[in-house]
Parts: structure tokens; sequence; C-alpha cells
């Protein structure tokens, strides 16, 4: 039993279609990459799951659940947070006040005080901060004021979008570390990533988006095998190592 | 040069104008800076609920807290009433200027149709009292609307920081499609600070009532100053927009005292030029 | 010139004619103040459209160039004595400063647009007004102009009042068609739709405000001198009051602020609806209604009467396109052709280096390929190149002429011309005006039909000639992105910068842009070539060059550059460092 289920998802933006065909499913607890190059449709997907954006056509369920049919302020409810690209933190709030607003929806908000301590233990330098604003942090400790907004809403299904851009070597390693740490109490993620080998390190298994359509998935042991990564980001037909 | 208890004086008497600059520019403040409506009607509902607070005082003798009881509910109704046309047409920031600008005129024909364009003055028995601190004159009204606005302006305050309510009108204002993406519902809550900010106007409309003597085009001389109040205290900020309108009645009393009377709107029109052109991202 | 048009001009012309004839035979006197009062409006309303409506920057402070109007012939016939008619002018060139004056510092703000600059020039109106009241130029009790000779140019000063209002009226019809119909009218449009893309292909946008900002300001100060006259006795409160912004934006806003006639044909019915409604309580209900109109009209009509109504004529009787023959192959580019040249270019934004000393160089008829993951600075290049940016350091040059610190239209002209990511045609302009705009601000500055015929080619060159009279929400994307590459290409580029233009087509479409691309080089021009497509930078580059945070890690044949390891890692990540 799948808990997300996605099927020739399409979306457009007015008549601009960004994903055409893109077909993926989440088990529960597991960590699902998504890789690509640029403009492929990545992020459109997973805003899309996120209801920040609706689907054209396609399937999109959530443990059993229709997502097309949800208004986009009750999506996390059903247990789906997103950590956006670009983090888009309300910048005019503080640190504390950004968590909070993750922990909006009912259920988390009773249970806030709990796993604010939970963040906090997870990021201790966030507790330091959490008088500041949040557009005042340096970019490492804004993406995890974004992760830990996600985790607010007790999600069951964590959407990365993007975590390590711009980011400096040492923190992306710490926020692999997170990321590891997150999964292993049980949360499902979704990760976008451009940094494929991190990505595969991670991941479970991986799809590879294309132009707006799933061309390929499989274990990353498999995929890493296949020149099409190679292909699609670097646009070189050649065989050879992949992996640098 | 003026003796030092007129500046005093005028430094007293520019403070508690200054509140009712701060009152009328709260509900402006909000709407603009968490609605993005620029709500130009908002002075004709405030010069409205002068006029029904003078009514309710004069015809029924009910006392103007009472008329302040009635019409605070009644303009939250009218607020999001307001609203909903805004919402089902879209309007644009742009375009809430024009048809705000249109509902003033309206309000001001209606308030013309009524009450004529002769001046109305509410005589009240404590209309005239006022406290005596030292040298100074404090009239206790004019006090009294200053408390309410400094009441007013905190209790806005914390609600923005503190309540869920407020800090998801702050998050939406910022980012409304991840503010929805964390489950806050963006319309009810437009509906909820529409109606705020009009109450709002109400009671600011109440003051005005006991304080200064009424005529149907008060709605434009308010504009501007309250304008340049709202983009000194910047948009969305109730303290703020307290503040700087202490700052501009001070600055206005002082300009009457020490230059001539008729100068005064010099300086708050001026202040608003200067911050449009040096500092036009506050807005 | 279309054929409507100049039937309109003509009637425009009879119309005046006629009501001067009328009132050479004699008007009631009530019948002339009526008219005169609906001239004067349309005066005031068809200027103030010249800024506001053409280029979209909405003003409320129409009062303070009418009422500085009033009180420049007020001041001169009562203080010095000067004839009434020879204050007109001076009423007009005064008013006229004062708005290039505000202009020239208020147009300099990026940010005072829309209902920033509605408000500031609403403050505008009301310092004017403290300043006229508080010094000598009234000082408080008004000023008389009962006892000033009125020329008898008819045998009643009601008549005479009423031909000098229908000759503003008039000429001022006539300035806004003349306008409406030239490269200055063109011009502002493109800045009322899009400024920066207006900036970009080539039009001088601070110019061209300033000069529709000191227009209409004139005509409004003659407006005002003449009034003045007219009601013998002018007031501050009653020149600076809220009356004369609000309607002349109602009148535009009703008729129609971007079309010539728009303000006029508002500014009849307002005016006249005003009249019927006189007297006491009636005024009242006449203002109300005028506000409910203003509502309605916002909210159902946004384009104002006259021009929904042409929509409709339109859609019942479609337009044939006017059209001169059509050239078959688009004109030639790329004379002389010249090399784009950045030299160690820096730019950063805040804190964050977007640029780290960039240093490129694309030949006439070259494809270079600029590649690099996402804010890697490419487009943030690009508006360096074409002036959007400026440069902190370093230099762009093309061929022998310096680009950085000049500002975008200049760049545009000498030959430098970008698509938009995300395409961004003008919104109220047809595919074939859009193409047409860029033409006539190009360099060979051609006649507005040879710039129809022009741009008429270059949309056969990308395909859209079916589709020149679409708008552009008529457009699909890839409609739009060939539109954005037939605007480029009209401008006569010797260097295009081709922002993404591949990105969201499907595979068809993508072949033939590429074809169409590979045709732009084989006349000589330079192709700057942003791009996330892989393959397409592949078979169409012959140089490539990797930007990644801001800096050029790789720079050679795309097959070398891509296989460059530090490329390999930006663009697949790094294994992890082992502590």
């Amino acid at each position: 039993m799948s808990l997300l289920e996605v099927r020739q998802l399409a979306v457009a933006y007015g008549d601009a279609a960004a994903v055409w065909d893109a077909t993926l499913q989440v088990r529960p607890g597991e960590v699902v990459a998504v890789i690509g190059p640029n403009g492929a449709g990545k992020s459109t997907l997973v805003n899309t799951i996120a209801g920040l954006q609706r689907s054209r056509g396609g399937e999109l369920r959530f443990g059993g659940v229709d997502l097309c049919a949800v208004a986009p302020h009750l999506v996390c409810r059903q247990g789906i947070a997103l950590v956006p690209e670009g983090r888009r933190l309300f910048t005019r709030m503080s640190v504390e006040e950004n968590l909070e607003m993750g922990a909006y929806r009912g259920e988390a908000r009773r249970s806030r005080a709990a796993t604010l301590e939970r963040v906090y233990e997870l990021f201790p330098i966030l507790r330091e901060r959490r008088r500041q604003l949040a557009g005042s942090l340096s970019g490492g400790q804004q993406q995890m004021v974004a992760i830990g907004r996600a985790l607010m809403a007790r999600p069951k299904l964590l959407l990365l979008d993007e975590p390590s851009l711009g980011l400096a070597p040492a923190v992306v390693d710490q926020m692999f570390e997170i990321i590891r740490a997150i999964n292993g109490e049980g949360v499902a993620i979704l990760l976008v990533e451009q940094n494929v080998v991190r990505a595969l390190e991670i991941a479970a298994r991986a799809y590879v988006l294309e132009e707006g359509r799933t061309v390929a998935d499989g274990p990353p042991a498999i995929l890493r095998q296949q020149s099409r990564i190679r292909e699609a980001y670097l646009g070189l037909r050649d065989g050879g190592d992949p992996n640098p | 040069m003026p003796s030092l208890t007129l500046l005093g004086q005028a430094v007293v008497s520019g403070l508690l104008a200054g509140g009712i600059y701060g009152l009328l520019a709260l509900g402006l403040s909000l709407s603009w800076g968490l609605l993005r409506l620029v709500n130009l009607a908002h002075f004709a509902l405030a010069l409205l609920g002068a006029y029904l607070t003078y009514q309710l005082g004069t015809s029924l003798h009910a006392p103007a807290w009472l008329a302040v009881l009635a019409i605070v509910p009644a303009f939250f109704v009218l607020g999001m009433g307001f609203h909903a046309v805004f919402a089902y047409f879209r309007v644009t920031e742009f375009a809430s200027l024009l048809v705000t600008f249109g509902v003033a005129v309206i309000i001001e024909s209606v308030i013309q149709w009524f009450w004529t364009a002769d001046y109305r003055r509410y005589e009240t028995a404590y209309a005239t009292a006022s406290l005596r601190v030292g040298p100074l004159f404090v009239p206790t009204l004019e006090l009294l609307a200053c408390l309410t606005a400094a009441v007013l302006a905190l209790a806005t305050w914390a609600w923005l920081r503190f309540s869920y309510v407020g800090k998801a009108l702050r998050a939406s204002a910022e980012d409304p499609a991840m503010a929805a993406a964390f489950g806050v519902n963006h319309r009810r809550q437009a509906f909820l600070l529409s109606g705020v900010s009009a109450a709002y106007a109400g009671i600011a409309g109440a003051f005005i009532a006991l304080i200064s003597t009424l005529a149907p085009a008060q709605i434009w001389a308010w504009l501007g100053v309250v304008f340049a109040v709202v983009i000194i205290g910047g948009l969305a900020n109730p303290i703020g927009a307290l503040l700087a309108g202490l700052l501009i009645g001070v600055s206005e009393s002082l300009t009457m005292a020490v230059v001539t009377p008729a100068w005064a709107p010099l300086v708050s029109f001026s202040v608003l030029i200067v911050i449009l052109i040096a500092r036009p991202d506050r807005v | 010139m279309s054929t409507p048009g100049r039937r309109a001009a003509v009637g425009l012309l009879v119309a005046a004619l006629g009501f001067a004839a009328l009132a050479v035979v004699g008007l009631p006197a009530f019948y002339e103040s009526f008219l005169y009062m609906i001239f004067s409006w349309i005066a005031l309303a068809t200027s103030w459209s010249f800024l506001s409506g053409y280029a979209g920057y909405f003003s409320f402070g129409h009062g303070a160039f009418f009422g500085a109007g009033m009180y420049t012939t007020a001041t001169l016939t009562t203080v010095l004595g000067l004839p009434f008619l020879a204050t007109l002018p001076i009423a007009g060139a005064l008013a006229a400063a004062l708005g290039a004056g505000i202009g020239a510092v208020v147009f300099r703000v990026k940010r005072l647009r829309g209902e920033l600059f509605g408000l500031l020039t609403l403050a505008v109106g009301f310092v004017l007004a403290t300043i006229v009241l508080n010094t000598r130029i009234d000082g408080g009790p008004g000023v008389y102009l009962s006892s000033v000779p009125l020329p008898r140019l008819l045998a009643s000063p009601t008549g005479t009042l009423y031909l000098l209002g229908l000759a503003l009226a008039v000429a001022t019809v006539g300035a806004a068609y003349a306008i409406s119909h030239s490269r200055l009218g063109l011009g502002l449009y493109a800045i009322h739709d899009d400024e920066d893309v207006a900036e970009g292909k080539g039009v001088p946008t601070f110019a061209y405000k300033l000069l529709a900002f000191a227009l209409s300001a004139g005509v409004a100060g003659v407006a005002g001198g003449i009034h003045a006259m007219y009601v013998s006795y002018v007031t501050v409160g009653e020149t600076f009051s809220i009356t004369v912004p609000l309607y002349v934006v109602l009148m535009s806003v009703l008729g129609g602020a971007r079309h010539w006639l728009g303000p006029a044909v508002g500014a009849t019915l307002i005016a006249s609806s005003l009249y019927a409604f006189t007297g006491g309580q009636q005024a009242l209900v006449g203002r109300a209604v005028v506000a409910l109109a203003l509502i309605v009209v916002i909210l159902l009509l946004p384009d104002g009467v006259v021009p929904t109504m042409l929509a409709r004529w339109r859609r019942w009787r479609p337009r044939r396109l006017d059209m001169a023959p059509v050239l078959a192959v688009p004109p030639a580019l790329a004379a002389p052709p010249a090399a784009l040249a950045c030299e160690e270019v820096w730019r950063a934004f805040g804190g964050i280096q977007a640029l780290r000393g960039v240093s490129l160089r694309v030949e006439p008829g070259e494809i270079v390929g600029l590649v690099g993951p996402n804010g890697s600075g490419k487009t943030t290049l690009i508006n360096v190149v074409s002036g959007y940016y400026t440069a902190d350091r370093g230099r762009v040059t093309l061929g022998p002429d310096t680009l950085s610190a000049r500002p975008a239209h200049e760049i545009a002209a000498l030959g430098i011309a970008r698509t938009y990511q995300i395409p961004r045609p003008f919104a109220h302009f047809s595919a074939l005006e859009d193409v047409a705009l860029a033409a006539t601000f190009g360099p060979a500055r051609p006649t507005p039909r040879q710039a129809r015929a022009e741009a008429y080619g270059w949309l056969e060159f990308t395909g859209l000639a079916r589709r020149a009279t679409a708008l552009p929400h008529e457009l699909n994307l890839h409609e739009r992105k060939f539109l954005e590459l037939a605007r480029a290409l009209a401008g006569r580029p010797r260097v295009i910068l081709l922002d993404e233009v591949l990105s969201g087509l499907n595979p068809g479409e993508i072949a033939s842009a590429i074809r169409l691309i590979q045709q732009i080089r084989a006349q000589g021009v330079a192709v700057l070539f942003v791009e996330h497509l892989m393959r397409a930078v592949l078979e169409l580059c012959d140089r490539v060059v990797v930007l990644n945070e801001g800096e050029v890690i790789a720079a050679g044949s795309p097959r070398d550059a891509m296989r460059a390891e530090r490329v390999v890692e930006v663009y697949l990540g790094k294994a992890r460092v082992v502590a």
C-alpha cells in the first residue's frame, strides 16, 4: 500500500505545460528522490502535491484520498508538508513564528509545544535565534527553519525541494544527516535534489524526470549504471562512468 | 518666538490631535498592508460614524458609548460586505483606490443628503471639560480619544503578534500560497480583517463627533495627513501608525504655534512626498 | 493611419466648425456656458490621459496644474495688468514647467508607479494649495477678476469664453489623436503595458513620460487660465478642491483612458449628467450617481466605454489587415556585424554576489551557449548586457562601442536585443503592433508603414503571420515565445540574447525554434544562448560558457566544457568529503 500515488499527472501554468506525464509512488517511511535537469518540472510536481498548484490531468492520491478534490489550504491536514525551493520563509516574522505557522492546522496546533521542543533539539541554533527575524538568518539556518516549519505540521510525508541549493558543502552534509534523522522517525520523504550523487546516496528509490515526464525509475544502484542521467544533465551521449 | 507655555500647550494639543490621526490610520494601515487594498472609503466611514453618533445623541439622546456599541458591529458587517465585493471582482491594489474613491464620494453625498453641508456640532455636557496639568490644559475627551487610540494600537499589535489569526494574516500578506500550504484560509481572515478595519473607523468617528465640528467635506481634509501617517508608520504596523500620528500631530501644531495655522497642512504633505520619493520601498 | 481614424478626425473637425458657427449665430447664454463647461472638461480629461491614460501613470494632481493656470492668469491680469489672452500661454508654460519639474524628480524613482504615484500627485496638489493660500498669490480672501477686460471675440462675454473653450477642446483632442498615432504615443502605450520591456526595446521612457507630463500639465494650465476668467473670482478652496482630479479620472476611465477620444466622450457624458442634476439636493444625487458609475465601470468595463464599444464593433465586423505589399523575405539583419564582449563583469544584489568577474565574447555569426545551474547568474548577465542592471565593475562592449553605463534604450538602439524567459508581450498590443514597436524604435527608424511591413515580415519568418491581429492573451505559449523572438529580430540586432526560448515547448516546437536560430546566425548575428535543454545546446552552440555562482568555471567546445570535472561536479553533485 503506497502512501502517495501519482499517476500520469499533468500540470500547466496557463497554457505552458510544465509537467506532462509524471508517475511515481512513495510508500510509508520511504525516502524517494526525484532527479532531473533544471526545467524538467520537478518543483512543479512537488508544489502540485502540496496543493500550491492545481493539476490539469492525471491522478493524485494520498493515503487513499484524492488530493485533486481537496482545497489547497486543507491539503496539509492530510499529512503532507512542503519545504519549498528557495525556502519561502515568512521573512518578516520571527523564527519561532515561522515554526508556529507550520503547526497551524488543528491536531498539529494541539501538540505544538512538544513538536517545537523536538525541532529545537534537531536544530539547537534555532532555539538561540528564535526571536530573530527569519529573513536575517544565513542560508543554512533559513533552510533549517523551512524544514522545522514543515516538521511542525507533523507530516506523514515531507516534500523537500532542493534543500541543498546554495548551501556551503559542510552545511549540505549536515542537511543530509538531518534528512536521514527525520526519516529515522518514520516520516516518508520525497526529495527533489540537483545534487544527484547525494540524492542517490540517501534514497531507496529514485525517479528521473525529463521535460515533464518520468523517464526512468528504480533503485540508485541501477540508475547509476544508466547513462540516461548524465545525458539529461550534461547532454553527453557517450557511455562511461557517470559517477565522478 | 512664542512662550514656553504656548509651545508646551502646542505639544499637548499636537499629541492629542495625533491620537485621532493614529486612530484613523490604524484601519487603513491594516487593510493596505495585509490585504493590499487602499481604502479611501475609510475616511468616509469614519465621518459617517461621526454623524451617526451625532444623530443618535441629538435625536434619541443616546449617550456616545451606546452609539459606539451600535455602530461598531454595524460597521463590522459593512466592512465585510465591502470585502465581499472586492473579493468577488478580484479588485487589484490600484483599482481598489478608484473604487473606494467612488464609495467615499457616495458616502459624502449620503451624509450631505441627510445632514446638509452645514456645520454640525454635537454639544455635550462634558465636551469642554479639561484637566489642568501645571500651566497646561488637557481636554478630557481628546485625552480619552488618544488613550483609546493607544489601547487599540497596542491591542491590534498584540493580536497580530501573538494570536494565530494575526500570524496567519501576516504570513498570508507575505506569501499567500505558502500560508495556504500550511492550512491558512486567507479568504476567511480577509473578511475578518476588513470588518475590524471598518469597526475602527466607527470608533474614530464617535470621537470625531464628540471633539470636532462636522462637515461632509471633512473626508478629504484627513486624506493627506492620514496617508502620510500610514506610510511613515509602516504598513500593517499599528504601533508605528500611532507614533507617526503623534509625530505628525505635534509637528503640525508646532507649525501652527510658531508660524501660522494655515501652513500646517504643508508639514504632513511634504513629509509624505519626501518619504514616497526617498523610500518608496517602505510601502 | 487607418481609415476609421481618419474618418474620426474629419468628424472632429466638422463638429468643431459646427459649434463655432453656432456661436457666431448666437446661442442663449445658458447654452453657451453649459457647452463651455463641457469643452473645459473635455480639455482637462483628454490632457490628463496623455500621461495617465496612455502611459498608465494615474495622476490625482491634475487639479494642481489647473489651479496653477488659474492663479497665473489671475495674478498676471490683476497685479501686472497683462491682457487676458497673453496670460494663457504663460499659464500653460508655467503649468508645463511644474509638471516637468515634478516628473524630473519622480520618474527617477522606479517604484513610484500605480497607487504610489497617485498618492504623490495628490499630495503635490495640497502642497501647492497651501503655498498659494499663504503667500501673496492669494493671501486668503481670493482674487477678483471682474474688472479684467475680456477681449470681444464675439458679441457676448459668454460667447467669447465659449469660443476659447471650444478652441482648447478641439486642439487638445486633436493633440490626443496626433499623439496616439505617433512614435510618442506608441512608446507611451508600451510604457503602460510593461515599462521595462519598452525601455529594452528602445523607447526612451524617461524622456517620453516627462514630455507627456509636461504636455498634460500645460493644457490643464491653459484650461485653468480660461476658467479663471469664467468664474472671475478665484479661491483656493474652489480651485484646488478634490473635484477636478476626481472628475478627470472618472471621465477618462468611463470613456476609455487609452483611447484618444475616450476621455472626451466620458467628459461629455458626465458633465452633461452633472448639469442635469443642478441645484441643491439634486446636485448631490448627481455626484453620487457619477461615483456609482465609476465603481460600476471599474468593476465591469475596466477598459472604458469607447474601447469596449469599438471591440464589440470589430467583433461584429472583423477588421481586415491593412497591409502594404508584404515582404517575402525578412529584412537583412546585422549591419555592420559586431562582436559582444564582457570583460570582468561584477554585479551584487545586497550581500549576494551574482556575477564575479564574468568575461566572455560572442563573435558575429557565432552561437555561444551560456549554461549553469539555477541561480548561477545567467539571466543577471543578460540583464547587465541589455542595460536593465548596471555592472558594479567591468565593461561590456559591442564592437567599438562601450555599453556599460548607457541606458537600456540606447543599448537597444545600438543593436542588442533580448528575449524574456517568460514572454512579456505588451498586453494591449496585437502581435503585429508588438513587433512593429520594436521595429519603430530600432536603429533603422522606419516610418509607421514601413515598420508594420517589416513587422509582418518577421511574423512570417517566425510562422506567426496568421496570428498578426491576435492579442497576447489569445496566443498560446509557443506563439508567445516566437513573438518574443520576432520582436527581438525586429530591432535589427547585431547581438541577440536568448533567455531559455525553448523551455515549455514540445519537441516539434523545439525543432522549429532550433531551425530559426540557425537561420538568424546565418545572417551574421552574434547569439548568446541561455538554455537548460542540453541536447539543444549541443546541437546549436559553437562554444559553451559554464557559469556557477557567478563565475565562469569552464569554456570551450560544448563536449569539452561539459566534460570538465568542475562542471560534472556542479551538475551532478560531489560525493561527500569524508572528514
